[in-house]
Parts: structure tokens; C-alpha cells; sequence
């Protein structure tokens, strides 16, 4: 059977996609905020002395690692409200789901990033008689935020597309509306692969810009 | 607030569903593992060609897939694929092409890249030493890369199996998916979606705690190299 493509239909109702769009903008950015605050947070527990913090930190942060997005989405919509008894509508879901998961991978990104910094740097550190917070903010941290900055810019790539999952609970981002139109229009195939071909655009931009920057880190270095 | 009474003793009573779930997404897991090998050497090699007839479209194939959500490939090969070839598609198939496809082009990459990073003395030593490609492939080249492989595969192969939970949304019976039906028919989300991401928790962690073993052990053995 020969197909006959139409993608007039896909201009017609294009703010239904740019809709969309700007859903996916609105839960991605905030989930790259709020996990950026939840892994901070994470990493600094984690890396406590104390065990009563770091133990914990550590189990948290494997569990949300290594379970798909999807059933800790389905687990704040559909099993958290029940234990606070407070309804909660897809938007925050979404933006909770992907903050938690996402705060635990980038947890891990400035874990590495810090313990990557080589000893004698401490030690070069504390024999000139720096206090810990001075030695962090004038040795450690500028060293490890260069090396941050490029698996950072992977996870909240990994981010952007997790933001599609926010469709399998009915949050209106980009995919969730193409979604709907499709099945108004019974056009999936030229709205699905417009949508792909707008994710790609938007993706490879992103993944260059990684690129960029992880050649001129590497630049700057030697 | 209304404090819930957690029963897991009503849950565990369709410890049947769950399994047919696992099985589920056991199933899936395992043919994405192999198509990502066979597929993942193939387009890798083709990528490494020098041959632009190869090395194009395999560039083109692995952009195109790791710059796109693996939830819209799935959709799309659910709900647009069909209508192009005009033959309806199960699930468990647009799921496999999918997730299978997706996979493919990142392990393909990680291929090309295990042996574009081994060093160049290594090559022009075995050359040196008369070796003919094949030779020098089997006997220096693989060896080394094939280290450096394995990590990265094992990652790719966690975010394999947590990919294969986007499969419930077209109707393919696993883990998620068997979770779902009974929530909506045993009124349990709390207990049903706890027990559910316990599982897949189970079923993920050897798996990580395999790549934390074997990264620590291929790194010990290059240091002794060194």
C-alpha cells in the first residue's frame, strides 16, 4: 500500500503542538532547577561522615537510579496521595517525579566531580592552614565544577527526554498533545513524525552545545 | 488526613500477576540485549568504515535515535509505523523496535568507541611486527577495547530494562502493565505500585552492582599494565 503524506494537516493545528511545547519547556526547566537543589543536597548527605546521613543518602540514591522513571512517576500520582491525603495534579507530579530522579543522577555528578580532585590538592590545601570552607571554595570546588559541568549537561539532556513520560499521566507536554491530535485527526503519521523530527531538532542542538563546551573545557585545561 | 492501612497480605495474594509481569519484561530485556549486540557491531563497524556508502547512513541511523526520546520512537512505531506498511502491529513488536532500535545506535557507539580509543603504538606495533588485520584485531586490539566496553554496555543495559516499563503504554504485558490492571481492578495503587517498584528495583541492581564490579576490576588491571 502506498501511503499519501500530508503534512498541511500538522500546520493547521500547529498551536496544539506549540502548546505542547511550551509544557514540555515549563516541566522540563523546573525539574532541571529542582533537581539541581534535590542532588545538591543528596551529594552533600551523601558524602557526610556521619552514617545516620550518608547511609540513607546512598539508599536513596541507588533506588531512584535504578528504577524506571515511569513507576516513580505512576508512584507519586497514583500512591503518594493516598499516604499524605493530598490530591496532586499531573504538573507537579511530572515536575516531582522528574526532580527526584533526575536530583539523584546529578547527586552522583557532583559526588564524582569532587571526589575525582586529587588528594595532594587537600592535603596542599590544609598544610597552608585553610579552613574547610575556604579550602573548598578556593581548591576543590573550582577544579570540580569544570569537571561537572559535561555529565551535567548529559543528565539534564537524559532530563529533557524523560519529559515525555508526563504524557502516560496525561500532562499536556509535547508528545500528550500530538498524542491527542493524532487520534482527532487520524493523522499519526505525519504529527508523530513531526514531533520526532521537533525532538531531534531540539536534541542534536543540545547535544552540540555539549560538545562545545566539553572541547573548550578540554581546551582550557591544556 | 486520613492515615492509610497498608495490605500487603491483598497484594501478594496476585503474586501471579507479577510474575507474568517480570516474565514480561524479562522477555523484552533479553531480545533488546541480543539485537543490541548483532545490531550494535554491525552499525558500529559501519560506522567506522571509511566507506561514506557505510559510514553515512550508520552516522544518520545513530544521531537519529540517541536524539530523540525513546518514548517517541515507541509511539511511533505503535501508532504511525502501521499505517505506512498497512499491517497492524502488536505492542510487544513496536515495543521491541523501539527500545531495540534505540539501543542499537547507543551500543554501537560504545562499540566504535572501545576501539577508536585504544592508542595508536598499539596499532602500528602489531603492523610493525607483520601482523595482518584480522591477527592484529583478535590478538591486540580486541582484547584491550573489549574492556573498555563492557562498562558502558552494562550501563546501557540498565537503561534498557527501565525502558522496557514505556512498553505498558501500548498494551504489552509486563511489569508496569500487569501492576496497572490490578490497581485499576483491586483499588491498591499504594501497595501494588510499592511492591511493583521494589521488583523492578530487584530485577535492576545486580545489574548495576555487575558494572560497579566489573568498572573496579577492568581499572585495577589497566593500572598493573601501566
Amino acid at each position: 500500500m502506498k501511503y499519501e503524506w500530508d503534512f498541511g494537516f500538522v500546520l493547521k493545528f500547529q498551536d496544539v503542538l506549540w502548546q505542547g511545547f511550551l509544557g514540555t519547556l515549563k516541566i522540563g526547566v523546573l525539574a532541571l532547577a529542582f533537581g539541581s537543589l534535590v542532588g545538591l543536597f543528596l551529594a552533600l548527605m551523601r558524602m557526610s561522615r556521619r552514617r545516620a546521613l550518608s547511609l540513607p543518602a546512598t539508599g536513596l540514591i541507588e533506588f531512584l537510579r535504578m528504577t524506571p522513571l515511569m513507576i516513580q512517576l505512576f508512584w507519586i500520582y497514583f500512591a503518594l496521595p493516598i499516604l499524605i491525603g493530598l490530591k496532586l495534579d499531573a504538573f507537579a507530579a511530572a515536575v516531582i517525579a522528574l526532580s527526584v530522579q533526575s536530583g539523584a543522577f546529578f547527586a552522583e555528578v557532583f559526588r564524582g566531580g569532587v571526589q575525582s580532585i586529587d588528594r595532594s590538592q587537600w592535603e596542599g590545601g590544609k598544610a597552608l592552614g585553610m579552613t574547610m570552607p575556604q579550602l573548598m571554595r578556593r581548591i576543590i570546588l573550582p577544579q570540580a565544577i569544570r569537571r561537572m559541568i559535561p555529565p551535567f549537561m548529559e543528565r539534564s539532556f537524559e532530563l529533557m527526554k524523560g519529559t515525555t513520560q508526563a504524557a502516560t499521566i496525561a500532562y499536556g507536554e509535547l508528545l500528550y498533545q500530538s498524542m491527542v491530535l493524532s487520534s482527532r485527526l487520524y493523522r499519526p503519521v505525519e504529527i508523530l513524525t513531526c514531533v520526532a523530527l521537533l525532538y531531534l531538532v531540539m536534541l542534536t542542538m543540545a547535544s552540540l552545545a555539549i560538545r562545545y563546551v566539553e572541547h573548550r573545557l578540554e581546551a582550557a585545561r591544556s | 488526613m486520613s492515615v492509610h492501612e497498608w495490605k500487603f497480605g491483598v497484594v501478594l495474594e496476585y503474586w501471579r500477576n507479577f510474575a507474568r509481569g517480570l516474565l514480561g519484561t524479562f522477555e523484552l530485556a533479553a531480545i533488546i540485549v541480543l539485537a543490541a549486540l548483532v545490531g550494535g557491531v554491525l552499525v558500529g563497524a559501519a560506522r567506522y568504515s571509511k566507506l561514506r556508502l557505510l559510514n553515512w547512513p550508520a552516522t544518520a541511523f545513530i544521531e537519529l535515535f540517541r536524539n530523540t526520546p525513546v518514548f517517541v520512537q515507541i509511539v511511533w512505531f505503535y501508532f504511525a509505523f502501521p499505517v505506512i506498511i498497512g499491517k497492524q502491529m502488536h505492542g510487544f513488536y513496536a515495543a521491541l523496535l523501539g527500545i531495540g532500535l534505540n539501543m542499537i545506535a547507543y551500543s554501537a557507539e560504545i562499540f566504535r568507541g572501545g576501539i577508536q580509543s585504544i592508542e595508536r603504538g598499539q596499532w602500528e606495533a602489531a603492523k610493525s611486527i607483520g601482523m595482518g588485520y584480522a591477527a592484529m584485531m583478535r590478538r591486540i586490539i580486541l582484547p584491550q577495547a573489549i574492556r573498555r566496553m563492557v562498562p558502558a554496555f552494562a550501563n546501557r543495559l540498565i537503561e534498557a530494562v527501565k525502558a522496557t516499563s514505556l512498553a505498558s503504554t501500548i498494551a504489552v504485558s509486563e511489569l508496569l502493565f500487569e501492576g496497572e490492571q490490578l490497581a485499576n481492578s483491586i483499588y491498591r495503587p499504594l501497595e501494588i505500585y510499592t511492591v511493583v517498584a521494589m521488583l523492578y528495583f530487584l530485577a535492576i541492581y545486580p545489574l548495576a552492582l555487575l558494572s560497579y564490579w566489573l568498572e573496579r576490576r577492568l581499572a585495577i588491571d589497566e593500572r598493573v599494565k601501566l
